[in-house]
């Protein structure tokens, strides 16, 4: 006889928060604990590199107003991208053209930030770009959501070439001179992107010292209403029963085609506005703009198990993380910026195993066969 | 540079040579999906392969160390993409992504870390020796297409052999096609006995091992010479995955389509010099942007991608529960 293994796996009912919350704790922990192993092993301080993360290099910083300003700029974008994407993840649509989104909302705003931002006021400015961008990202994923509504195209594929075919096409535009490319800074000989004009930068507010980026407080409002919206509306409620079973949805009435093709293009056109509002605080285009939001947005979206406020805390940490490591890992010649993707590589992994304990349990074999008699 | 038959033979010969790493990524990729699994983690995985096979290739000055350092140390990253997706049913997608962060990240903290110890390739007689050109007897005097395929590294033939290997497997073997009704239809499979499990884990190693593989090919392409801010791998991880529905998920469709993807990569390098030798035929090169050429492998592949899912034959080959975790207790 086949010898049965001694345990078998069993899914459980209804999350504990509190168990939850626990695993999740030690997975960063057991992260952390593996990345002070390694910088111990390039003969790295661990306390000091992590203290100096953690803190962002505020303390002792000459102007440490203009490093939380950038901060805000890195915290931003990952914030709206991963909110956006939450909303195509819990439709199980498995949007990953967040690369590609991002960079047509970014190339949409700034063509219209150069040709606009010398005439028009800026507040309109500003404002026409975020339109230009949201429709930008919009229009590039309601694509994939369209295939896959009419004929089933795989979108994560999909949605995968696209990100590069949007890459090239910015790097065409970074690369290529010539009359007609308005991208491009005439006077410089080399390709090189072209300062905005000073009326299709970010509006900041003063407040003392610290210059407060609008964008901020844009995302800040726009996650309050993606939580009401997922809550309390007609359409949030539509996304989660259509993300639970399709065919439960097409029996209830509901439209399920519109719903995807509706909720694919507003979670396309919000990555295009995360774009906008990064390059309008940049005040300059680049090749490299995406800073792999795109994919960061995937990490925090999934971490935070697509739950509103916990994307806002998780974004805000892994914030920190890159932020932070890129700024300690100035001190270090050995460590550089990447140390951070190892560091979320570790903690997504462990994360993704404790998810394991909390969603199933294991049950020995014995109790199994009583329950079934 | 200036004859023409020279600057045809260079260009046909570095289609093959640049490029024949994106075969081991494919390959590797094809019978991962064939599994079931969409691993989209080639770029880390081969990155991983690429870092440890190199080293270990260097420290034992021996090209078959680097060839067998970088097929484990990638199978650790399948092994681990097996743990979470097969035994701990972690979302596929995500964890693919997170094998191609961490594994970018391991990349730059070993290559950073080795600072001045880092070892250059020319210390190793016997690496650069094992990359060198191998003349196929008979087969390399054949005019121009004789230098491009039958006069390159052991590598190269390596990877075709492997890929004829695969479709020899997938095709006419038992366990082959075992693997691919794993893919098809996991619960039909399991009913008649394979193990699923098993079969699982040894092909996402396999196929892991394999796009390694690839990545220490590039190691040896690239000389060994690390920068701390361009990785080796370059974005064939996610050309391959291109690749791989290009190909329509067969192995030896893999080799023809890592030539017509090769080409359009090596044409946008190649596209002065041919404009060149050819100024009557060809001259109209030199007015395509390169960037269009380096989109082209992604615009064909997003048009196969559609027409295959219009023609309702899901891209012939993709395996029907691609993505889909199994978990044996809800069958």
């Amino acid at each position: 006889m086949k010898r049965q293994p001694l345990f078998r796996v069993v899914k459980r009912e209804g999350g504990s928060p509190a168990r939850q919350a626990l695993a999740y704790a030690a997975a960063v922990a057991l992260a952390l604990l593996a990345g002070a192993l390694l910088l111990l092993a390039q003969g790295v301080d661990p306390v000091d590199f992590y203290g100096r993360m953690i803190t962002l290099g505020i303390p002792g910083s000459r102007y440490p107003w203009r490093t939380v300003e950038n901060f805000v700029k890195l915290f931003v974008p990952l914030l709206i991208v991963s909110l956006a994407l939450s909303l195509a993840f819990k439709m199980r649509f498995w949007n990953i053209g967040g690369e590609g989104q991002f960079i047509m909302g970014a190339l949409c705003a700034s063509a219209a930030g150069l040709k606009l931002g010398e005439s028009l006021p800026r507040p309109l400015t500003v404002l026409v770009m975020a339109l230009c961008g949201l429709a930008g990202g919009g229009l590039y994923g309601l694509l994939a959501a369209a295939l896959k509504v009419k004929w089933g195209t795989n979108e994560t594929l999909f949605t995968l070439m696209l990100n590069y075919i949007a890459l090239y096409f910015l790097q065409f535009f970074a690369e290529t001179k010539g009359e007609w490319n308005f991208f491009l800074d005439p006077e410089s000989a080399r390709p090189r992107f072209l300062k905005f004009p000073e009326g299709a930068q970010m509006i900041t507010l003063p407040l003392g010292p610290f210059q407060l980026n609008l964008s901020l407080i844009a995302a800040l409002a726009l996650c309050a209403a993606i939580f009401i919206y997922l809550k309390r509306s007609k359409g949030g409620y539509e996304i989660a029963v259509v993300g639970d079973s399709p065919s439960t949805a097409r029996y209830a009435g509901m439209k399920v085609e519109r719903i995807i093709m509706r909720t694919i293009f507003l979670s396309a056109a919000l990555v295009g506005l995360a774009g906008a509002f990064y390059v309008s605080s940049a005040g300059i285009l680049s090749a490299s703009v995406t800073n792999d939001v795109g994919w960061t947005g995937i990490v925090v979206a999934w971490l935070a198990k697509l739950n509103t406020v916990g994307i806002a805390v998780t974004a805000l940490l892994i914030t920190v993380l890159q932020f932070g490591c890129q700024n300690a890992s100035t001190t270090y010649a050995a460590i550089d910026a990447n140390f951070a993707s190892l560091i979320q590589g570790i903690i997504l992994f462990a994360v993704l195993a404790a998810d394991f304990f909390t969603r199933f349990r294991l049950a020995p074999r014995s109790a199994a066969v009583k329950e079934v008699s | 540079m200036n004859n023409p038959i020279q600057v045809l033979t260079l260009f046909l010969f570095n289609i093959v040579l640049v490029n024949l790493p994106l075969l081991y990524g494919t390959a590797g990729e094809i019978i991962t999906e064939k599994s079931g699994s969409l691993n989209l983690g080639v770029e880390g995985t081969m990155a991983v392969g690429a870092i440890f096979g190199y080293l270990a290739g260097c420290a034992a000055d021996s090209l078959a160390a680097g060839l067998l350092a970088s097929f484990l140390a990638a199978g650790l990253c399948g092994l681990l993409f097996a743990l979470l997706t097969v035994s701990l049913q972690a979302n596929q997608n995500v964890t693919g992504l997170t094998i191609t962060t961490f594994g970018l990240g391991l990349y730059f903290f070993v290559g950073k870390g080795m600072g001045e110890n880092w070892p250059a390739m020319t210390a190793s007689a016997s690496l650069a020796r094992g990359f060198a050109p191998v003349e196929l007897p008979l087969l390399s005097k054949i005019p121009v297409l004789g230098k491009a395929l039958f006069s390159q590294n052991p590598l190269v033939y390596l990877g075709i052999l492997i890929a004829a290997a695969m479709w020899w497997y997938l095709s006419f073997t038992k366990t082959g096609l075992r693997l691919r009704a794993v893919g098809e239809n996991p619960a039909a499979a399991d009913s008649v006995g394979v193990n699923i499990l098993l079969y699982k884990y040894v092909h996402l190693v396999l196929g892991s091992g394999i796009m390694g593989l690839g990545g220490f090919y590039m190691a040896l392409y690239m000389s060994g010479s690390f920068e701390g801010s361009n990785c080796w791998i370059n974005g064939y991880g996610w050309i391959a995955i291109a690749l791989v529905i290009f190909a329509g998920w067969s192995p030896l469709l893999a080799i023809l389509g890592t030539l017509v993807f090769g080409f359009f990569n090596t044409l946008q390098i190649y596209a002065g010099p041919l404009a060149g030798a050819f100024p009557g035929t060809l001259g109209w090169l030199n007015a395509v942007p390169a960037h269009l050429l380096k989109a082209l492998p992604f615009l064909i592949t997003a048009i196969v991608l559609v027409v295959s899912s219009i023609r309702q034959k899901q891209g012939a080959g993709q395996p029907a529960a691609l993505g889909l975790n199994y978990f044996r207790e809800e069958r």
